[in-house]
Protein backbone atom coordinates (compact mmCIF):
# COMPACT_ATOMS: atom_id res chain seq x y z
CA UNK A 1 0.00 0.00 0.00
CA UNK A 2 2.93 2.07 0.87
CA UNK A 3 4.72 1.29 -2.44
CA UNK A 4 1.35 2.08 -4.40
CA UNK A 5 1.05 5.47 -2.53
CA UNK A 6 4.78 6.50 -3.22
CA UNK A 7 4.14 5.19 -6.97
CA UNK A 8 1.17 7.54 -6.79
CA UNK A 9 3.25 10.92 -5.84
CA UNK A 10 5.98 9.70 -8.11
CA UNK A 11 3.16 9.96 -11.08
CA UNK A 12 2.04 13.26 -9.95
CA UNK A 13 5.65 14.19 -9.54
CA UNK A 14 6.31 13.89 -13.02
CA UNK A 15 3.11 15.13 -14.25
CA UNK A 16 4.23 18.20 -12.68
CA UNK A 17 6.96 18.83 -15.26
CA UNK A 18 5.08 17.54 -18.20
CA UNK A 19 4.96 19.08 -21.40
CA UNK A 20 2.34 18.85 -23.80
CA UNK A 21 0.51 20.41 -26.50
CA UNK A 22 -2.41 22.84 -25.18
CA UNK A 23 -4.04 24.41 -28.40
CA UNK A 24 -6.92 23.40 -27.39
CA UNK A 25 -6.86 25.58 -24.39
CA UNK A 26 -6.62 28.47 -27.10
CA UNK A 27 -10.35 27.55 -27.62
CA UNK A 28 -11.22 28.90 -24.53
CA UNK A 29 -8.83 32.22 -25.05
CA UNK A 30 -10.90 33.28 -27.56
CA UNK A 31 -14.10 32.56 -25.49
CA UNK A 32 -12.76 34.14 -22.48
CA UNK A 33 -12.98 37.73 -23.94
CA UNK A 34 -16.62 38.39 -24.61
CA UNK A 35 -17.07 36.15 -20.65
CA UNK A 36 -15.06 38.99 -19.24
CA UNK A 37 -17.06 41.83 -21.79
CA UNK A 38 -20.05 40.38 -20.55
CA UNK A 39 -19.32 40.21 -16.80
CA UNK A 40 -17.81 43.40 -16.65
CA UNK A 41 -21.06 45.30 -18.77
CA UNK A 42 -23.06 45.96 -15.14
CA UNK A 43 -20.00 47.53 -13.96
CA UNK A 44 -19.04 49.68 -17.37
CA UNK A 45 -23.57 50.81 -16.78
CA UNK A 46 -22.59 52.20 -14.23
CA UNK A 47 -19.46 53.54 -14.77
CA UNK A 48 -21.41 55.10 -18.05
CA UNK A 49 -23.59 57.22 -15.78
CA UNK A 50 -20.53 58.11 -13.63
CA UNK A 51 -21.24 55.61 -10.78
CA UNK A 52 -18.40 53.93 -9.17
CA UNK A 53 -18.59 51.14 -6.45
CA UNK A 54 -17.51 53.59 -3.68
CA UNK A 55 -20.40 55.57 -4.63
CA UNK A 56 -22.66 52.00 -3.19
CA UNK A 57 -22.71 50.13 -0.14
CA UNK A 58 -19.59 48.36 -0.59
CA UNK A 59 -17.41 46.39 1.94
CA UNK A 60 -13.62 45.60 1.87
CA UNK A 61 -12.80 42.12 2.54
CA UNK A 62 -9.76 43.60 3.95
CA UNK A 63 -9.31 47.15 5.00
CA UNK A 64 -5.58 47.58 3.50
CA UNK A 65 -7.00 46.54 0.21
CA UNK A 66 -5.99 49.49 -2.49
CA UNK A 67 -9.18 51.14 -3.26
CA UNK A 68 -8.55 53.81 -5.43
CA UNK A 69 -10.67 57.26 -6.70
CA UNK A 70 -13.81 56.78 -9.46
CA UNK A 71 -11.56 58.45 -12.09
CA UNK A 72 -9.17 55.57 -12.16
CA UNK A 73 -11.68 53.07 -11.25
CA UNK A 74 -13.55 53.65 -14.63
CA UNK A 75 -10.00 53.67 -16.89
CA UNK A 76 -9.06 50.08 -14.63
CA UNK A 77 -12.56 48.42 -16.05
CA UNK A 78 -12.02 50.33 -19.71
CA UNK A 79 -8.23 48.88 -19.67
CA UNK A 80 -10.13 45.34 -18.61
CA UNK A 81 -12.43 45.57 -21.60
CA UNK A 82 -9.33 46.14 -23.90
CA UNK A 83 -7.47 43.73 -22.58
CA UNK A 84 -10.16 41.32 -22.83
CA UNK A 85 -10.65 42.15 -26.37
CA UNK A 86 -6.79 41.45 -26.90
CA UNK A 87 -6.72 38.29 -25.16
CA UNK A 88 -9.73 37.02 -27.70
CA UNK A 89 -7.71 38.13 -30.85
CA UNK A 90 -4.25 37.16 -29.32
CA UNK A 91 -2.73 39.70 -29.26
CA UNK A 92 0.35 40.33 -26.95
CA UNK A 93 -1.40 37.61 -25.77
CA UNK A 94 0.48 36.86 -22.26
CA UNK A 95 0.41 40.98 -21.33
CA UNK A 96 -3.60 40.42 -22.23
CA UNK A 97 -3.99 37.56 -20.20
CA UNK A 98 -2.76 39.29 -17.39
CA UNK A 99 -4.30 42.02 -17.20
CA UNK A 100 -7.39 40.45 -17.72
CA UNK A 101 -7.02 38.30 -15.00
CA UNK A 102 -5.84 41.38 -12.81
CA UNK A 103 -8.66 43.56 -13.60
CA UNK A 104 -11.59 41.14 -13.10
CA UNK A 105 -9.51 40.10 -10.16
CA UNK A 106 -9.08 43.62 -8.69
CA UNK A 107 -12.90 44.80 -9.16
CA UNK A 108 -13.91 41.20 -7.46
CA UNK A 109 -12.01 41.83 -4.36
CA UNK A 110 -12.91 45.31 -4.01
CA UNK A 111 -15.90 44.46 -2.14
CA UNK A 112 -18.04 41.37 -0.46
CA UNK A 113 -21.05 43.20 -2.57
CA UNK A 114 -19.46 41.86 -5.89
CA UNK A 115 -18.92 37.93 -5.07
CA UNK A 116 -20.82 35.84 -6.43
CA UNK A 117 -19.07 32.17 -7.37
CA UNK A 118 -19.51 32.21 -11.21
CA UNK A 119 -17.41 35.16 -11.29
CA UNK A 120 -14.94 33.70 -9.21
CA UNK A 121 -14.87 30.76 -11.67
CA UNK A 122 -14.34 33.05 -14.49
CA UNK A 123 -11.34 34.35 -12.40
CA UNK A 124 -10.12 31.21 -12.08
CA UNK A 125 -9.66 30.43 -15.68
CA UNK A 126 -8.31 33.75 -16.39
CA UNK A 127 -5.40 33.07 -13.86
CA UNK A 128 -5.12 29.60 -15.33
CA UNK A 129 -4.75 31.25 -18.83
CA UNK A 130 -2.11 34.04 -17.93
CA UNK A 131 -0.15 30.89 -16.87
CA UNK A 132 -0.22 29.35 -20.54
CA UNK A 133 1.19 30.64 -23.51
CA UNK A 134 -2.07 30.30 -25.10
CA UNK A 135 -1.08 32.77 -28.16
CA UNK A 136 0.96 30.23 -30.29
CA UNK A 137 -1.40 28.57 -32.63
CA UNK A 138 -4.83 30.55 -33.64
CA UNK A 139 -3.99 34.35 -32.79
CA UNK A 140 -3.22 37.51 -33.93
CA UNK A 141 0.37 36.89 -32.46
CA UNK A 142 0.99 33.91 -34.51
CA UNK A 143 0.00 35.72 -37.81
CA UNK A 144 2.52 38.19 -37.15
CA UNK A 145 5.20 35.89 -36.82
CA UNK A 146 4.32 33.74 -39.83
CA UNK A 147 4.40 37.34 -41.59
CA UNK A 148 7.39 38.26 -40.50
CA UNK A 149 8.75 34.83 -42.10
CA UNK A 150 9.47 33.75 -38.56
CA UNK A 151 8.86 29.85 -37.77
CA UNK A 152 5.35 29.14 -35.81
CA UNK A 153 5.87 28.84 -31.77
CA UNK A 154 5.44 25.65 -30.43
CA UNK A 155 2.22 24.70 -28.74
CA UNK A 156 3.91 22.66 -26.41
CA UNK A 157 4.74 23.96 -22.80
CA UNK A 158 4.79 22.65 -19.30
CA UNK A 159 1.65 21.11 -18.05
CA UNK A 160 1.47 22.66 -14.54
CA UNK A 161 -0.72 25.22 -14.72
CA UNK A 162 -3.04 23.16 -16.96
CA UNK A 163 -2.97 20.75 -14.14
CA UNK A 164 -3.99 23.48 -11.68
CA UNK A 165 -6.90 24.32 -13.92
CA UNK A 166 -8.36 20.86 -13.90
CA UNK A 167 -8.01 20.60 -10.21
CA UNK A 168 -9.82 24.02 -9.99
CA UNK A 169 -12.77 23.15 -12.03
CA UNK A 170 -13.28 19.29 -10.76
CA UNK A 171 -13.00 21.38 -7.12
CA UNK A 172 -16.15 22.94 -8.48
CA UNK A 173 -18.40 20.50 -9.22
CA UNK A 174 -17.05 18.20 -6.38
CA UNK A 175 -17.44 21.26 -3.72
CA UNK A 176 -20.81 22.21 -5.16
CA UNK A 177 -22.11 18.31 -5.56
CA UNK A 178 -20.92 17.64 -1.80
CA UNK A 179 -22.23 20.26 -0.21
CA UNK A 180 -25.79 19.50 -1.58
CA UNK A 181 -25.07 16.28 -0.39
CA UNK A 182 -24.72 16.90 3.09
CA UNK A 183 -27.66 19.09 3.12
CA UNK A 184 -30.73 16.96 3.89
CA UNK A 185 -33.08 20.50 2.63
CA UNK A 186 -31.14 19.62 -0.58
CA UNK A 187 -31.07 16.08 -0.85
CA UNK A 188 -34.73 15.66 0.02
CA UNK A 189 -35.94 17.79 -2.70
CA UNK A 190 -37.00 20.90 -0.49
CA UNK A 191 -34.57 23.11 -2.08
CA UNK A 192 -34.89 22.70 -5.78
CA UNK A 193 -38.99 22.34 -5.16
CA UNK A 194 -39.12 25.73 -3.36
CA UNK A 195 -36.94 27.51 -6.03
CA UNK A 196 -40.08 26.48 -8.53
CA UNK A 197 -42.31 27.68 -6.02
CA UNK A 198 -40.73 30.85 -5.86
CA UNK A 199 -40.05 31.89 -9.43
CA UNK A 200 -44.07 29.47 -10.69
CA UNK A 201 -45.71 32.73 -11.62
CA UNK A 202 -42.93 33.77 -13.82
CA UNK A 203 -42.47 30.03 -15.22
CA UNK A 204 -46.21 30.33 -16.12
CA UNK A 205 -45.91 33.62 -17.73
CA UNK A 206 -43.48 31.42 -19.88
CA UNK A 207 -46.23 29.24 -21.81
CA UNK A 208 -45.09 26.50 -19.43
CA UNK A 209 -48.62 24.77 -18.83
CA UNK A 210 -50.05 24.25 -15.44
CA UNK A 211 -50.53 20.27 -15.57
CA UNK A 212 -46.31 20.59 -16.28
CA UNK A 213 -45.35 23.28 -13.17
CA UNK A 214 -47.89 21.00 -10.45
CA UNK A 215 -45.59 18.32 -11.34
CA UNK A 216 -42.70 20.16 -11.22
CA UNK A 217 -44.07 21.32 -7.88
CA UNK A 218 -44.66 18.47 -6.47
CA UNK A 219 -42.28 16.99 -3.40
CA UNK A 220 -42.26 13.27 -4.94
CA UNK A 221 -40.81 14.68 -7.78
CA UNK A 222 -38.07 16.73 -6.28
CA UNK A 223 -37.23 13.89 -4.09
CA UNK A 224 -35.85 12.44 -7.19
CA UNK A 225 -34.89 15.29 -9.44
CA UNK A 226 -32.43 16.60 -6.47
CA UNK A 227 -30.83 13.53 -6.20
CA UNK A 228 -30.31 13.47 -9.75
CA UNK A 229 -29.24 16.55 -9.92
CA UNK A 230 -26.50 16.09 -6.90
CA UNK A 231 -25.36 12.89 -8.02
CA UNK A 232 -25.04 14.14 -12.13
CA UNK A 233 -22.76 17.16 -10.11
CA UNK A 234 -20.63 14.61 -8.58
CA UNK A 235 -20.44 11.94 -11.34
CA UNK A 236 -19.15 15.05 -13.66
CA UNK A 237 -16.19 16.29 -10.64
CA UNK A 238 -15.09 12.48 -10.60
CA UNK A 239 -15.35 11.35 -13.81
CA UNK A 240 -13.18 14.81 -15.39
CA UNK A 241 -10.48 13.46 -13.08
CA UNK A 242 -10.65 9.73 -13.69
CA UNK A 243 -9.14 9.81 -17.53
CA UNK A 244 -11.66 6.55 -18.43
CA UNK A 245 -14.35 8.25 -17.65
CA UNK A 246 -13.23 11.81 -18.45
CA UNK A 247 -15.12 11.57 -22.48
CA UNK A 248 -18.42 10.71 -20.44
CA UNK A 249 -17.98 13.25 -18.01
CA UNK A 250 -17.46 16.47 -20.66
CA UNK A 251 -20.61 14.46 -22.10
CA UNK A 252 -22.44 15.15 -19.55
CA UNK A 253 -21.44 18.25 -18.64
CA UNK A 254 -22.80 19.91 -21.48
CA UNK A 255 -26.51 19.15 -21.09
CA UNK A 256 -25.91 20.44 -17.22
CA UNK A 257 -24.86 23.62 -18.08
CA UNK A 258 -27.17 24.13 -20.72
CA UNK A 259 -29.88 22.70 -18.28
CA UNK A 260 -28.34 25.33 -15.46
CA UNK A 261 -28.56 28.38 -17.99
CA UNK A 262 -32.31 27.79 -18.83
CA UNK A 263 -33.45 27.08 -15.09
CA UNK A 264 -31.40 30.14 -13.22
CA UNK A 265 -29.77 33.14 -13.59
CA UNK A 266 -26.09 32.69 -13.20
CA UNK A 267 -24.45 35.28 -15.63
CA UNK A 268 -21.73 33.93 -17.26
CA UNK A 269 -21.05 30.59 -15.55
CA UNK A 270 -22.78 28.20 -17.70
CA UNK A 271 -20.65 29.46 -20.70
CA UNK A 272 -17.46 29.63 -18.98
CA UNK A 273 -17.93 25.98 -18.03
CA UNK A 274 -18.73 24.91 -21.34
CA UNK A 275 -15.97 26.68 -22.91
CA UNK A 276 -13.52 25.39 -19.98
CA UNK A 277 -14.52 21.68 -20.56
CA UNK A 278 -11.56 22.35 -23.46
CA UNK A 279 -8.69 21.71 -20.87
CA UNK A 280 -10.13 18.47 -20.70
CA UNK A 281 -8.70 17.78 -23.80
CA UNK A 282 -5.52 15.28 -24.18
CA UNK A 283 -2.97 17.53 -24.31
CA UNK A 284 -1.39 16.09 -27.69
CA UNK A 285 -2.07 17.34 -30.80
CA UNK A 286 -1.97 15.00 -34.23
CA UNK A 287 -1.54 11.93 -32.60
CA UNK A 288 -4.34 9.77 -34.36
CA UNK A 289 -3.84 9.89 -37.95
CA UNK A 290 -6.63 9.58 -40.69
CA UNK A 291 -6.39 8.43 -43.48
CA UNK A 292 -8.30 9.26 -46.33
CA UNK A 293 -8.05 7.39 -49.76
CA UNK A 294 -9.68 8.64 -53.34
CA UNK A 295 -11.29 11.99 -54.58
CA UNK A 296 -14.77 11.10 -54.20
CA UNK A 297 -17.43 13.84 -52.71
CA UNK A 298 -17.51 11.86 -49.32
CA UNK A 299 -13.88 11.40 -49.10
CA UNK A 300 -13.68 15.16 -50.28
CA UNK A 301 -16.07 16.02 -47.49
CA UNK A 302 -14.44 13.94 -44.69
CA UNK A 303 -11.39 15.42 -45.57
CA UNK A 304 -12.61 19.04 -45.38
CA UNK A 305 -14.19 18.47 -42.01
CA UNK A 306 -10.96 17.55 -39.94
CA UNK A 307 -9.47 19.94 -41.89
CA UNK A 308 -11.87 22.40 -40.37
CA UNK A 309 -13.14 21.35 -37.50
CA UNK A 310 -10.22 19.73 -35.89
CA UNK A 311 -10.31 22.48 -33.54
CA UNK A 312 -8.58 20.64 -30.71
CA UNK A 313 -5.93 19.56 -33.03
CA UNK A 314 -6.82 16.09 -32.71
CA UNK A 315 -5.67 14.00 -35.93
CA UNK A 316 -3.13 14.16 -38.15
CA UNK A 317 -4.24 14.13 -42.16
CA UNK A 318 -2.60 11.68 -44.80
CA UNK A 319 -3.82 11.22 -48.30
CA UNK A 320 -2.18 7.90 -49.59
CA UNK A 321 -2.61 7.12 -53.38
CA UNK A 322 -3.44 3.70 -53.81
CA UNK A 323 -6.27 0.87 -52.81
CA UNK A 324 -7.82 0.67 -49.30
CA UNK A 325 -10.69 2.00 -47.17
CA UNK A 326 -12.09 5.46 -48.83
CA UNK A 327 -11.14 6.60 -44.34
CA UNK A 328 -9.64 4.99 -42.26
CA UNK A 329 -8.72 6.31 -38.83
CA UNK A 330 -5.11 5.40 -36.89
CA UNK A 331 -6.03 5.49 -32.81
CA UNK A 332 -3.09 6.68 -30.34
CA UNK A 333 -2.92 3.48 -29.34
CA UNK A 334 -2.66 2.38 -32.79
CA UNK A 335 -6.11 0.27 -33.10
CA UNK A 336 -7.08 0.75 -36.77
CA UNK A 337 -10.57 1.54 -37.78
CA UNK A 338 -11.82 1.47 -41.32
CA UNK A 339 -15.19 2.66 -43.24
CA UNK A 340 -18.47 3.62 -41.35
CA UNK A 341 -16.70 3.08 -37.76
CA UNK A 342 -13.73 5.35 -38.65
CA UNK A 343 -16.26 8.51 -39.32
CA UNK A 344 -17.84 7.62 -36.07
CA UNK A 345 -14.89 7.97 -34.04
CA UNK A 346 -13.42 11.01 -35.78
CA UNK A 347 -17.00 12.77 -35.10
CA UNK A 348 -16.85 11.94 -31.49
CA UNK A 349 -13.68 13.73 -30.98
CA UNK A 350 -14.46 16.91 -33.37
CA UNK A 351 -15.76 19.55 -30.91
CA UNK A 352 -18.88 19.93 -32.96
CA UNK A 353 -19.67 17.36 -33.49
CA UNK A 354 -18.53 15.68 -30.04
CA UNK A 355 -22.19 15.58 -28.33
CA UNK A 356 -24.13 13.59 -31.02
CA UNK A 357 -21.41 11.20 -31.91
CA UNK A 358 -20.09 10.40 -28.64
CA UNK A 359 -22.80 8.04 -27.63
CA UNK A 360 -22.67 6.33 -31.42
CA UNK A 361 -19.73 4.41 -29.93
CA UNK A 362 -21.50 2.79 -27.68
CA UNK A 363 -22.57 -0.73 -28.25
CA UNK A 364 -26.71 -0.22 -29.57
CA UNK A 365 -25.84 2.95 -31.57
CA UNK A 366 -22.79 1.73 -32.91
CA UNK A 367 -24.10 -1.05 -34.63
CA UNK A 368 -26.77 1.04 -35.80
CA UNK A 369 -24.57 3.71 -37.47
CA UNK A 370 -22.16 1.08 -38.91
CA UNK A 371 -24.99 -0.65 -40.80
CA UNK A 372 -26.80 2.49 -41.66
CA UNK A 373 -23.90 4.41 -42.78
CA UNK A 374 -21.47 1.52 -44.70
CA UNK A 375 -22.78 2.54 -48.13
CA UNK A 376 -21.52 5.90 -47.91
CA UNK A 377 -18.06 5.52 -45.73
CA UNK A 378 -17.70 1.62 -46.30
CA UNK A 379 -18.19 -1.01 -44.00
CA UNK A 380 -17.00 -0.41 -40.53
CA UNK A 381 -14.15 -2.64 -39.50
CA UNK A 382 -11.51 -1.88 -37.05
CA UNK A 383 -8.04 -4.37 -36.09
CA UNK A 384 -5.80 -3.74 -33.51
CA UNK A 385 -2.26 -3.38 -35.17
CA UNK A 386 1.19 -4.75 -33.80
CA UNK A 387 1.35 -1.24 -31.77
CA UNK A 388 -1.78 -2.10 -30.06
CA UNK A 389 -0.38 -4.50 -27.87
CA UNK A 390 1.95 -1.81 -26.05
CA UNK A 391 0.42 0.07 -22.71
CA UNK A 392 -1.75 3.01 -22.84
CA UNK A 393 -0.22 6.15 -23.44
CA UNK A 394 0.34 7.69 -20.30
CA UNK A 395 -2.65 9.00 -18.58
CA UNK A 396 -3.06 13.17 -19.76
CA UNK B 1 -1.33 13.79 -16.98
CA UNK B 2 2.26 12.81 -16.72
CA UNK B 3 4.33 12.29 -19.36
CA UNK B 4 5.80 14.04 -22.32
CA UNK B 5 9.25 15.11 -22.06
CA UNK B 6 10.54 16.12 -18.62
CA UNK B 7 12.63 19.70 -17.66
CA UNK B 8 14.24 18.45 -14.82
CA UNK B 9 16.21 15.21 -13.85
CA UNK B 10 15.94 13.81 -10.23
CA UNK B 11 19.70 14.58 -10.11
CA UNK B 12 19.06 17.77 -10.72
CA UNK B 13 16.17 19.72 -8.90
CA UNK B 14 16.15 23.58 -9.97
CA UNK B 15 14.36 26.28 -8.50
CA UNK B 16 11.83 26.00 -11.28
CA UNK B 17 11.07 22.75 -9.68
CA UNK B 18 10.75 23.73 -6.15
CA UNK B 19 8.50 26.99 -7.22
CA UNK B 20 6.48 24.52 -9.06
CA UNK B 21 5.44 22.17 -6.22
CA UNK B 22 5.45 25.05 -4.09
CA UNK B 23 2.94 27.01 -6.50
CA UNK B 24 0.75 23.73 -6.74
CA UNK B 25 0.84 23.20 -3.50
CA UNK B 26 -0.07 26.74 -2.35
CA UNK B 27 -2.87 26.72 -4.99
CA UNK B 28 -4.08 23.18 -3.61
CA UNK B 29 -3.70 24.25 0.48
CA UNK B 30 -6.36 27.28 -0.41
CA UNK B 31 -9.05 26.01 -2.62
CA UNK B 32 -9.19 23.00 0.17
CA UNK B 33 -9.44 25.49 3.20
CA UNK B 34 -11.75 27.71 1.15
CA UNK B 35 -13.92 25.01 0.43
CA UNK B 36 -13.61 23.86 4.32
CA UNK B 37 -14.29 27.42 5.51
CA UNK B 38 -17.52 28.22 3.26
CA UNK B 39 -19.25 25.31 5.79
CA UNK B 40 -19.01 28.04 8.47
CA UNK B 41 -18.78 31.48 6.97
CA UNK B 42 -20.90 34.03 4.58
CA UNK B 43 -20.03 34.08 1.20
CA UNK B 44 -16.41 32.47 0.78
CA UNK B 45 -14.65 33.07 -2.15
CA UNK B 46 -13.86 29.64 -3.60
CA UNK B 47 -15.98 28.10 -1.33
CA UNK B 48 -17.90 27.16 -4.67
CA UNK B 49 -21.61 26.32 -2.61
CA UNK B 50 -23.87 26.89 -5.96
CA UNK B 51 -27.34 27.51 -4.73
CA UNK B 52 -26.95 26.37 -1.21
CA UNK B 53 -30.51 27.41 -0.15
CA UNK B 54 -34.06 28.61 -0.99
CA UNK B 55 -34.40 31.07 1.90
CA UNK B 56 -36.80 33.72 1.49
CA UNK B 57 -36.62 37.35 3.32
CA UNK B 58 -38.44 40.63 3.62
CA UNK B 59 -37.66 43.67 6.06
CA UNK B 60 -39.45 46.72 7.01
CA UNK B 61 -36.51 49.27 7.15
CA UNK B 62 -36.64 52.77 9.23
CA UNK B 63 -34.83 55.53 10.07
CA UNK B 64 -35.11 56.19 14.07
CA UNK B 65 -34.71 60.24 14.05
CA UNK B 66 -32.91 62.28 17.06
CA UNK B 67 -36.60 62.84 18.40
CA UNK B 68 -37.65 58.88 18.54
CA UNK B 69 -39.91 59.01 15.66
CA UNK B 70 -39.52 55.60 13.25
CA UNK B 71 -39.65 56.47 9.78
CA UNK B 72 -39.83 54.20 7.05
CA UNK B 73 -36.80 54.51 4.39
CA UNK B 74 -39.27 55.38 1.22
CA UNK B 75 -40.39 57.92 2.71
CA UNK B 76 -38.48 61.32 1.75
CA UNK B 77 -35.36 61.51 3.43
CA UNK B 78 -32.80 64.47 4.23
CA UNK B 79 -30.53 65.16 1.81
CA UNK B 80 -32.45 63.51 -0.81
CA UNK B 81 -31.01 59.59 -0.30
CA UNK B 82 -32.60 56.48 -1.55
CA UNK B 83 -31.88 53.35 -0.35
CA UNK B 84 -32.24 51.37 -3.35
CA UNK B 85 -29.94 53.81 -4.75
CA UNK B 86 -27.01 53.13 -2.68
CA UNK B 87 -27.62 49.77 -2.22
CA UNK B 88 -27.95 47.43 -5.11
CA UNK B 89 -26.86 44.11 -4.92
CA UNK B 90 -28.49 40.89 -3.55
CA UNK B 91 -31.48 41.61 -3.60
CA UNK B 92 -31.19 44.55 -1.09
CA UNK B 93 -32.42 47.43 -3.40
CA UNK B 94 -35.80 46.39 -2.95
CA UNK B 95 -36.09 44.65 1.11
CA UNK B 96 -39.70 45.28 1.16
CA UNK B 97 -41.48 42.62 -0.66
CA UNK B 98 -40.76 38.92 -0.08
CA UNK B 99 -37.77 37.30 -2.38
CA UNK B 100 -35.20 34.73 -2.14
CA UNK B 101 -31.67 35.22 -0.11
CA UNK B 102 -29.19 34.12 -3.06
CA UNK B 103 -26.34 32.87 -1.22
CA UNK B 104 -28.68 31.91 1.66
CA UNK B 105 -30.67 34.14 4.75
CA UNK B 106 -26.89 34.46 6.56
CA UNK B 107 -25.55 36.05 3.60
CA UNK B 108 -28.31 38.47 3.15
CA UNK B 109 -28.18 39.28 6.60
CA UNK B 110 -24.93 39.93 6.68
CA UNK B 111 -24.85 42.23 3.64
CA UNK B 112 -28.32 43.72 5.21
CA UNK B 113 -26.42 44.70 8.72
CA UNK B 114 -23.38 45.82 6.40
CA UNK B 115 -26.06 48.29 4.40
CA UNK B 116 -27.77 49.44 7.76
CA UNK B 117 -24.16 50.56 8.60
CA UNK B 118 -22.88 51.96 5.73
CA UNK B 119 -25.82 54.19 4.66
CA UNK B 120 -25.83 55.37 8.34
CA UNK B 121 -22.56 56.67 7.64
CA UNK B 122 -22.07 58.14 3.52
CA UNK B 123 -25.30 60.81 4.38
CA UNK B 124 -23.66 63.80 5.54
CA UNK B 125 -26.69 65.79 5.10
CA UNK B 126 -28.82 63.80 7.38
CA UNK B 127 -28.80 65.58 10.88
CA UNK B 128 -32.23 64.24 11.89
CA UNK B 129 -31.35 60.25 11.77
CA UNK B 130 -29.91 59.03 14.28
CA UNK B 131 -29.89 55.05 13.31
CA UNK B 132 -31.19 52.82 10.73
CA UNK B 133 -33.12 49.82 12.10
CA UNK B 134 -34.62 46.51 10.00
CA UNK B 135 -37.32 44.05 10.92
CA UNK B 136 -36.33 41.17 8.63
CA UNK B 137 -38.74 38.10 8.10
CA UNK B 138 -37.42 35.62 6.79
CA UNK B 139 -37.82 31.55 5.88
CA UNK B 140 -35.34 28.80 6.18
CA UNK B 141 -36.13 26.58 3.34
CA UNK B 142 -40.07 27.12 3.55
CA UNK B 143 -39.34 27.11 7.49
CA UNK B 144 -40.93 29.68 9.56
CA UNK B 145 -41.23 32.58 9.87
CA UNK B 146 -38.26 33.65 11.90
CA UNK B 147 -37.01 37.49 12.67
CA UNK B 148 -34.33 39.30 13.58
CA UNK B 149 -33.64 42.86 13.98
CA UNK B 150 -30.96 44.81 12.64
CA UNK B 151 -29.73 48.15 13.99
CA UNK B 152 -26.58 50.43 12.42
CA UNK B 153 -24.82 51.95 15.06
CA UNK B 154 -25.23 55.77 16.02
CA UNK B 155 -24.58 58.41 14.11
CA UNK B 156 -22.43 60.94 15.22
CA UNK B 157 -23.69 63.15 12.86
CA UNK B 158 -27.07 63.48 14.54
CA UNK B 159 -25.90 63.09 17.76
CA UNK B 160 -24.15 66.77 17.40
Amino acid sequence: MIAAAARRVAALSTSIDGEGDIRAVELLRMAAGPLVILHLAPFLALALDGVAYSDRFTEPYLSVYPAVGPALYFAILWVGVAAAAFLSLGFATRVAAATTAAVVGYNLLLSRTHFSNNRFFLLVLLVGLALLPVGRRWSIDAARRRRRGLPAADSRTGLWPLLLMRFEVATVYLASGTSKLIDADWWGGTVTRLRVVQWQDAVADGGVPGWLLDIAKSPEFHSWFAKAAVLTELAIGLGLVLRRTRLGAVWLAVPFHVSIELAASVQVFSYAALAALVIWVTPEAGDRTVVIRGSTPVARLVSRSVRRLDWTGRFALTTPAGKGPLVSLVDRNGVETHGAAAVRRIASRLPLTFWVAAPLNLPPARALWDRVTARVFGPASGRPTADAAAPEPPAR
Amino acid sequence: MDGGPTRSSGAHRSTRWWARRFVIASVVAVQITAVVAAYGTTHTPLGWQMFPASDEWEAEIVRVTVDGERRDIRDPWPGGVQWSTVVRNHGLADPFRRHPATYGIETTLDFLEGALEWVAHHTPDDSETIRLEAVVTYWENGRGPHRAVLVSSDREEAAR
